[in-house]
């Protein structure tokens, strides 16, 4: 990092950083970018919106900055102002400088020559990045095309191969060809890394690169990300909202809040030694994968602030457990941290007047964290509970056809294959799987209740077999109900919160008293302010939106809830509040909960049992701990190792099973074991094993209180498959 | 990413009384909180009232002929003058107006209901029933309305001639207005019925008929409100087009188009008689496009109007 001055915030200092950028002297000369008080405000309705507020780094040569940032807090808009890729409206000030040169400032002429060959960007969204009219080795070309005229088409062609290969594209010749629709979402990110890496980038920005795939894809495209820093010596900018993307790959960390960064340091100070509130309280706020962590959540209590009216004390005031008047009077300057423990050199800075007073405090006492709420069903025997929800051999078949006039079966989908699970009362299980492997079709299946439906599945007592007129379906309503993944779609949004609360109860014919003394009690049981009432969902956050969403949940009583993903489109500290909430009203209320996440630390948090699914089948069932700690499906491994953990040094040294490929699709399932073609285990079995794999369906076998379908479940695991960062 | 931001303004702000404020009065304060639209409404009431009472200004009525002013400019006789067979003017004009907004209500009216209906229809059973209905919407967009109404009204069969020309002129134009919303209708029923609150309310086990009329009614609820308005004036337009050509409203029946068309081809000798039903024409299609404008920010619920309103109640 550069001279201490250019954060003073003073007048004095501003003058001296202006003097330092006219001679060309600040930041140290390797530096391949440099950002020196970078400030984006643009103007929206309501006002003005300043949303960087004088941001400053410096990168240098083959290192990884990580920008760590809830929605909001200007990481994009950052990254977005060093490409200059924001719309012309948007007021740009400061200094970016690359390799000494200064780019604020340059047209958008200018900006091109440096834009994808100096400077080079991974966005978020494979879907949309990708032009789905051209062939993906065109989009490559195009890239090599516009900075290298020069050089021949078969050069050009052989690297668009040579870095399809790079990014570990299967056949790179053949899927030249190829057009994005043909690759699933990990390939293309793949491509745009290839794309991004054409020209030899000295800085590459990747922009939530990982935000939009499945975990088991997230560590293939780490690992590739990692692979083309290796290749090219780039430096990176990776900007994330999760912690432990970043916690292996980054050298330094910045954590922005409200468009300011509040913290600054190596992966280790961070880490292991926050001396900001915020990021103390970011670090709480994530579940761990790899320990049973028994203790609520560190939950960040409101929203950040309006960057619309002017900021007069430190930005994180309102929702600082530790915040006193003097907070309030001025704003905190980024000041190096000086407590004793931290490593001198002034690298690790914090925008707090405490910082210094920070040294190993527990983030859970200072915010707060509610203890862990203790159910009732606790300390009863899972044998000894009422059954609340059976599934016995539930099946969902997709016949495929093919014609236009006469439609021929040319094959079936097999989105459930035959699931037998079940749920005692006052507990937890989440269904766990890479995206289409079936668990949404599984919950849709137990929602709509159909008594056509192959197999059978009984909710409280009551056979969907039984359902056959309205009235039994009504009784199992009022059982069972259901929270969605988007806070915001699943409200409509013409209806207040009373509208949206009240449609269960008068659905249930309750009279009017009642159902308002029932929906001031909601809005209570699940947090939010009973006058509130009268709001459209559109006036809350995404956190009390899906607040609001549990509480209609909850309306009539049920024992069973249906939970789809009920955390993955809410900020890290908001998510934590609700999976407090959710904890919470499970032991109060002794609900039992039907979960499906992507989230493996999320899942670990809440629930009591789990299960593994793998193209429509479950490969491992079990209690959560046993699961985690002893996960005995090829599959399972790969899965858990996939996650990565907001530990560095743990990050760092982990051995990773990064599996081949993507999910196979259900209609090319294979004879055997479905898992066999990215099996880890398999790969590294002598042939005569394999035949058994390749011929034979694994069944679910019990053992203690895991069941499992795999021949060889202690088996080794290929030495291609996994990887560990030196 | 703005919803965060959004938000915290308001929630500073939430210190609201503990009461249940009801829907409708949330969108009337937001309508009477634009003032274009507010003057719409007061413009299109007073003309309304004129075609209903205007009849009292004048104590000559559409029928009698004044043989002493004939062709004469307004005087305080006549108020807007007479016409040419030596008409009151101003009793021509009340009358005309109030046929062309009754032209207007009843088909902007109905028109709407047929295409929610329709529309809903085909979203909501779709497969055979929405291709065959919409192969009877696509039938019917094809068909040249200009022909069908000129059909109609002049020649037909003996029935269709004793028919009073304005509501031959409804039934056709109610024929061929309901169409593209229809198909509007359709579309965003169609979007509407996979969106999650009304998977919600599926798996909450309210019954379709009441998820059709709480969650889909509603939604496209300001898409129909709107066309009613733009319905209003796109029929009042058309009537006074087919009039003006000769083929919409016939003498001895008055409209709007009929008192324009008329007097085109002599304005210069007599031009109160062309200018004042124009500008009454103006005054009421205007005025329904100011309405139009202020009835979709009250309805939309992400419109800028609730901050407005907030402020609004701090300063009080």
């Amino acid at each position: 990092m550069s001279s201490d001055i250019t954060t003073q915030p003073s007048a004095v200092a501003r003058q001296a950083v202006e003097r330092l950028r006219d001679a060309g002297l600040y930041g140290p000369g390797d530096a391949v970018l440099s950002v020196r008080d970078l400030n984006v405000r643009f103007n929206s309705e309501n006002g003005v919106v300043h949303a960087v507020r004088s941001v400053d780094f410096d990168l240098m040569a083959g290192k990884t900055l990580g920008i760590v940032g809830e929605s909001g807090s200007g990481k994009s808009v950052t990254s977005m102002a060093i490409m200059g890729l924001l719309p012309e409206t948007a007021d740009i000030s400061g200094s970016v400088r690359f390799k000494g040169q200064e780019l604020l400032g340059l047209g958008d002429k200018a900006m091109c020559k440096h834009r994808g060959s100096d400077i080079a960007m991974v966005f978020q969204d494979p879907l949309s990045s990708l032009t789905p009219v051209y062939t993906v080795g065109h989009q490559i070309i195009e890239a090599l095309t516009v900075h290298n005229p020069g050089m021949s088409s078969r050069a050009k062609e052989a690297r668009a191969v040579e870095l399809l290969a790079m990014v570990g594209i299967p056949s790179p010749q053949a899927r030249l060809k190829s057009f994005p629709h043909e690759f699933s979402g990990g390939m293309r990110q793949r491509v745009m890394i290839a794309i991004a890496i054409a020209n030899d980038p000295r800085v590459l920005i990747a922009d939530e690169p990982t935000t939009a795939l499945d975990v088991t894809i997230q560590a293939q495209v780490l690992e590739v990300l990692h692979a083309a820093q290796e290749e090219t010596g780039a430096a990176v900018v990776m900007i994330t909202h999760d912690l432990g993307v970043v916690a292996g790959m980054a050298d330094d960390i910045m954590v922005m809040y409200a468009g300011k960064p509040v913290e600054t340091g190596t992966v280790e100070d961070i880490y292991y030694r926050p001396r900001m509130p915020y990021t103390l309280g970011l670090l709480g706020a994530v579940p761990r994968v790899d320990t049973s962590q028994k203790s609520s959540l560190v939950p960040i209590e409101g929203t950040p602030p309006n960057l619309i009216k002017p900021v007069t004390g430190c930005t994180f005031a309102d929702r600082c457990p530790l915040v006193t008047d003097e907070c309030r009077t001025a704003e905190p300057a980024l000041l190096p941290v000086v407590d004793g423990v931290t490593a001198g050199g002034g690298a690790h800075r914090a925008a707090c007047i405490k910082s210094g007073a920070l040294v190993d405090v527990d983030a859970h006492r200072i915010f707060h964290a509610p203890p862990v709420p203790v159910s009732k069903f606790d300390g009863v025997p899972r044998d000894e509970r009422a059954t609340v929800l059976e599934l016995k051999d539930v099946k969902k078949h997709f016949p495929l056809l093919k014609g236009s006039l006469f439609k021929r079966r040319i094959g079936t989908v097999k989105a459930v294959d035959g699931l037998s699970f079940d749920i005692r009362e006052g507990e937890c299980l989440s269904i766990v799987g890479e995206s289409g492997c079936g668990k949404t079709t599984t919950l849709l299946e137990i929602m709509e209740f159909h008594p056509d439906q192959v197999g059978e599945v009984v909710i409280g007592g009551v056979s969907n077999k039984a359902a056959t007129d309205g009235k039994t379906k009504q009784a199992m309503r009022k059982e069972m109900q259901m929270v969605f993944q988007d806070p915001t779609g699943a409200l409509d949004p013409r209806f207040t919160v009373y509208e949206v609360l009240a449609e269960p109860l008068e659905n249930l014919g309750y009279p009017k008293d009642a159902i308002r003394k029932r929906i001031m009690e909601l809005m209570k049981l699940v947090g939010l302010q009973p006058d509130h009432v009268n709001r459209f969902p559109n006036q809350f956050s995404g956190g009390q939106r899906q607040r609001i969403g549990i509480a209609r949940a909850l309306a009539v009583n049920p024992k069973l809830v249906v939970l789809d993903e009920p955390v993955s489109a809410l900020d890290v500290s908001v998510q934590a509040g609700v999976i407090n909430l959710l904890d919470q009203l499970r032991a109060e209320l002794g609900l039992s909960y039907l979960m499906v996440a992507h989230d493996l630390s999320v899942v670990r948090h809440i629930s009591n049992r789990v299960a593994v699914m793998y193209l429509g089948r479950i490969v491992e069932m079990g209690d959560v701990d046993q699961v985690f700690d002893n996960p005995r499906h090829p599959y399972t491994r790969a899965l858990l190792s996939a996650i990565p953990v907001p530990d560095p040094e743990l990050e760092r040294t982990r051995e990773r099973i990064i599996l081949q490929g993507d999910l196979p699709s259900p209609l090319d399932a294979p004879q055997g074991c479905n898992f066999a073609t990215r099996c880890p285990v398999f790969a590294a079995l002598p042939q005569a094993k394999k035949d058994k794999c390749l011929t034979l369906e694994p069944p679910l076998v019990s053992e203690e209180a895991q069941q499992f379908a795999c021949f060889f479940p202690d088996g080794e695991i290929d030495a291609d498959m996994l990887v560990v960062h030196a | 990413m703005t919803n965060l931001i959004d938000t915290v303004a308001e929630v500073d702000e939430a210190r609201a009384a503990d009461v249940v404020i009801g829907k409708g009065r949330i969108i009337f304060r937001r309508f009477m909180r634009n003032k274009t639209a507010v003057t719409g409404l007061a413009i299109f009431l007073g003309l309304f009232a004129f075609s209903l009472f205007g009849g009292f200004l004048t104590t000559w009525d559409k029928e009698t002929i004044d043989p002493l002013n004939i062709g004469m400019g307004p005087s305080p006789e006549h108020l807007l003058g007479t016409s040419q067979a030596g008409i009151d003017l101003l009793a021509l004009v009340v009358e005309g107006t109030r046929v062309s907004i009754f032209i207007g209500l009843i088909v902007g009216g109905l028109s709407v209901l047929i295409s929610a209906v329709y529309g809903c229809s085909m979203a909501f059973f779709g497969g055979k029933v929405d291709s065959v209905m919409l192969f009877i919407l696509e039938a019917l967009i094809m068909m040249p309305a200009i022909l069908v109404v000129a059909v109609a009204t002049s020649g037909g069969g003996q029935s269709l001639k004793e028919l009073p020309s304005w509501l031959l002129l409804i039934a056709v134009l109610l024929f061929f207005s309901w169409m593209g919303t229809a198909r509007l209708v359709r579309s965003l029923a169609m979007s509407l019925m996979q969106r999650d609150y009304v998977k919600a309310a599926k798996y909450m086990g309210v019954p379709s008929m009441r998820i059709v009329r709480r969650h889909l009614v509603p939604n496209i609820g300001s898409l129909l409100v709107l066309d009613f308005t733009r319905g209003i004036t796109g029929a009042i337009l058309a009537e006074v087009a087919f009039s003006y050509i000769g083929i919409g409203i016939k003498l001895p029946d008055v409209s709007l188009g009929v008192l324009i068309g008329g007097a085109t081809w002599q304005v210069s000798s007599f031009p109160w008689m062309f200018w004042v039903p124009l500008t009454v024409m103006f005054l009421l299609t205007g005025s329904l496009a100011m309405m139009n404008d202020g009835l979709r920010d009250a309805f939309d619920p992400t419109s800028t109007s609730i901050g407005r309103a907030k402020t609004k109640k701090k300063s009080k």
